[in-house]
């Protein structure tokens, strides 16, 4: 490029815009961080400065592991986040298989129904769902939830991965079923590894989007004795409970257990959204 | 190896309404085992159909096809023992190319040091050797269609199926990988069909050629027999390049007596080409006197009066040049007889003006004739 290495104005300014947003997204993101390592009485005195070294203090989240049972907690959103998006994962890419490889005369009507679901609030749902839940005797429970979750993803998962299977070139599918698979083994074997890009967004988009669902998680597990609570519900809780004992250092910490893994996923797996990953099967 | 017979065979598309579309139109063709056969025909004609018919990659709709004596019609691909080349390689992108060929053995089972022989020896075979651990998308078309063909080969399979799979391939690699397609087929020995849009690749790679047009065989034969020896009209204009000249008229008993038929050419604007056939082509004509018929003559057969070593008057007409095209080896001439245009190869150091009229003869012993309705040669 011609402009390659040369300062204008023009680029300047774009810059310092930047450098003012990156500042504006991050510093709460990074007080936060920061503060969960301070003394409840070093909050209050000195809000914005980092944490000395020799005052870090990591009771804040000690406490919120044990009193405020995030223990448990994070182990309810290990378990649900973690089976439910499996179950999105391999439902909706089987279901987005057959209905882009195979034309039958329900498939249109199936598609539009999975389609239709991406539209449909679901707090509209929310009444019958609950009561449908009762009636299964699956309310406070981990089941319940991870049932509610999974059909809620599966309409974006089939959608995103219909249109990634749609696009593969049909003779991957006939070379590898005159290479001897089945037509199961075509799809675990060529097709599924092939829509890995969309297997990875979708992973990304129902990860984040069920670890702090609030919503769902507190119609159907916020009852109870609280034992198949999720995380979202348990930072509410710590924010109820924290708002009048004043304990800055436990919210703070329960804050970054919740924001962490979704950091964490977010960084690991945006490297394997690797676009143009079927460059080479056929003639680019 | 392995004989392929296809019998009847028929292949309809259905449609949600009306009662379908028919694409192959009951063929017959038996391919002899190590035959190397290429269906030709322009797009549209079955011949893909055809191949993935053979390839179980589509349904037969009526007829039989057999491989080695047994009806394959009810076979999975899998079980027919063949393998295919694609046109775009449909090499799988997150497999190296080792992965690549071993694919097809290791879902068979086969034993791991037996994969590994095979592999080597295939990709010795095709100068893959350097490339075994790389992706697909790390290597050339060339390259690519060579581990396409490596894949097919380390199967040892009954027959071979190329479908079209040059047609991705530059014109300098299109030449050079015809010919180690050729010498492979020497190599192995096996029965392959390939099908082709390109008569110049049918011409130069078949044992035999199998000539479709609409769904229908219009011939099969050795490729210098199509040439010498087309059935119609079809064949005659499309193998050949450039192809066959076709001048309708017809034939009337010559003024000058005798069995000798003479050719007029169809013309209301100006005076009629009109020549005599020798005895040879007046008696397959004899039938077809005052009778519309098409005259057939390759390029190569018309000479230019000037040059031709001994001109005969009975079978020379007077045309006009249009467009005088320099090739190198030989200058392609466009004529024209005022209604019909038609090219001569001549050589290279003959000069025409455009505009100018000349003189040519045509060497009649290798021309032919056809019934202009049913397109077919008479014999």
């Amino acid at each position: 490029m011609k402009t390659r290495g040369r300062f204008t104005i023009s680029s300047g300014l774009m810059g310092a815009a930047l450098c003012g947003y990156l500042v504006w997204v991050l510093f709460p993101m990074v007080w936060v961080a920061y503060s969960s390592f301070k003394a409840d009485a070093a909050i209050r005195t000195e809000p914005l400065s980092p944490p000395r070294w020799a005052e870090i203090d990591g009771a804040g989240y000690v406490r919120a592991w044990h009193e405020a049972r995030f223990g448990d907690y994070v182990l309810n959103s290990v378990l649900v986040t973690g089976i439910s998006v499996a179950l999105i994962l391999v439902l909706g890419s089987m279901a987005a298989y057959a209905l882009s490889r195979f034309h039958h005369r329900l498939g249109r009507l199936v598609y539009t129904l999975f389609l239709a679901g991406l539209t449909m609030p679901a707090q509209l749902a929310m009444v019958p769902l609950f009561f449908e839940l009762r009636a299964l005797g699956l309310l406070d429970s981990r089941p319940g939830l991870i049932l509610v979750y999974s059909a809620n993803g599966l309409p974006f998962a089939v959608f995103i991965l219909a249109g990634f299977f749609r696009s593969l070139p049909r003779s991957l599918y006939e070379a590898a079923i005159i290479d001897g698979c089945s037509e199961a083994g075509a799809f675990w074997r060529v097709m599924l590894p092939l829509a890995r890009p969309g297997l990875i967004t979708v992973a990304i988009f129902q990860f984040i989007g069920i670890w702090k669902e609030y919503f769902f998680a507190f119609m159907i597990v916020g009852g109870g004795d609280g034992g198949a609570r999720t995380l979202p519900l348990g930072l509410a809780n710590l924010a109820i409970t924290a708002q009048y004992r004043g304990d800055y250092g436990m919210l703070f910490a329960g804050l970054v257990m919740v924001t962490l893994p979704i950091l964490v996923v977010y960084l690991f797996l945006q490297r394997q959204l690797v676009s143009g990953i079927t460059a080479g099967a056929v003639k680019g | 190896m392995a004989t392929v017979v296809i019998s009847n065979l028929e292949k309809v598309y259905t449609e949600s309404k009306g009662p379908g579309v028919k694409v192959v139109h009951g063929i017959d063709l038996e391919i002899k085992d190590r035959e190397f056969m290429v269906l030709v025909g322009p797009s549209g004609c079955g011949k893909s159909t055809t191949l993935r018919m053979v390839a179980g990659l589509e349904e037969i709709s009526s007829g039989t096809i057999s491989i080695d004596g047994t009806v394959v019609n009810n076979v999975l691909p899998k079980d027919r023992d063949i393998a295919m080349v694609f046109q775009n390689y449909a090499l799988y992108p997150h497999m190296s190319v080792y992965e690549n060929m071993a694919f097809g053995l290791k879902l068979r089972k086969f034993p791991k040091a037996e994969i590994d022989a095979r592999v080597r020896e295939a990709s010795a075979m095709l100068g893959l050797d350097a490339y075994l651990d790389r992706k697909p998308k790390a290597l050339s078309g060339g390259q690519r269609q060579r581990v396409a063909v490596g894949r097919a080969i380390v199967r040892k399979p009954k027959v071979f199926l190329f479908d079209e799979p040059l047609s991705n391939l530059d014109a300098k690699m299109r030449v050079s990988t015809r010919t180690e397609i050729s010498k492979l087929h020497a190599r192995l020995g096996a029965t392959m069909i390939y099908v082709t849009h390109d008569q110049v690749e049918a011409m130069t790679m078949g044992d035999r050629i199998c000539v479709m047009k609409d769904g229908r065989i219009m011939q099969v034969a050795t490729p210098l027999e199509l040439y010498n020896k087309p059935e119609n009209v079809f064949v005659a204009g499309f193998i050949g390049s450039p192809p066959m000249n076709f001048l309708k008229g017809c034939l009337q008993k010559s003024s000058a007596g005798g069995a000798l038929l003479e050719f007029i050419e169809t013309n209301d604007k100006a005076a009629p080409v009109r020549f005599m056939l020798d005895a040879a082509l007046s008696a397959k004509g004899a039938s077809h006197v005052g009778r519309d018929i098409i005259f057939g003559i390759r390029p190569e057969d018309v000479q230019d009066t000037g040059t031709s070593t001994a001109p005969n008057p009975a079978h020379t007409i007077e045309v006009k040049v249009e467009v005088s095209e320099p090739m190198g080896a030989e200058t392609l001439l466009y004529l024209t007889t005022g209604v019909t245009n038609f090219i001569a190869r001549v050589r290279p150091t003959d000069r025409f003006e455009v505009g100018q009229s000349v003189k040519v003869t045509f060497k009649i012993e290798s021309a032919h004739l056809f019934d202009a309705a049913t397109e077919q040669v008479l014999k």
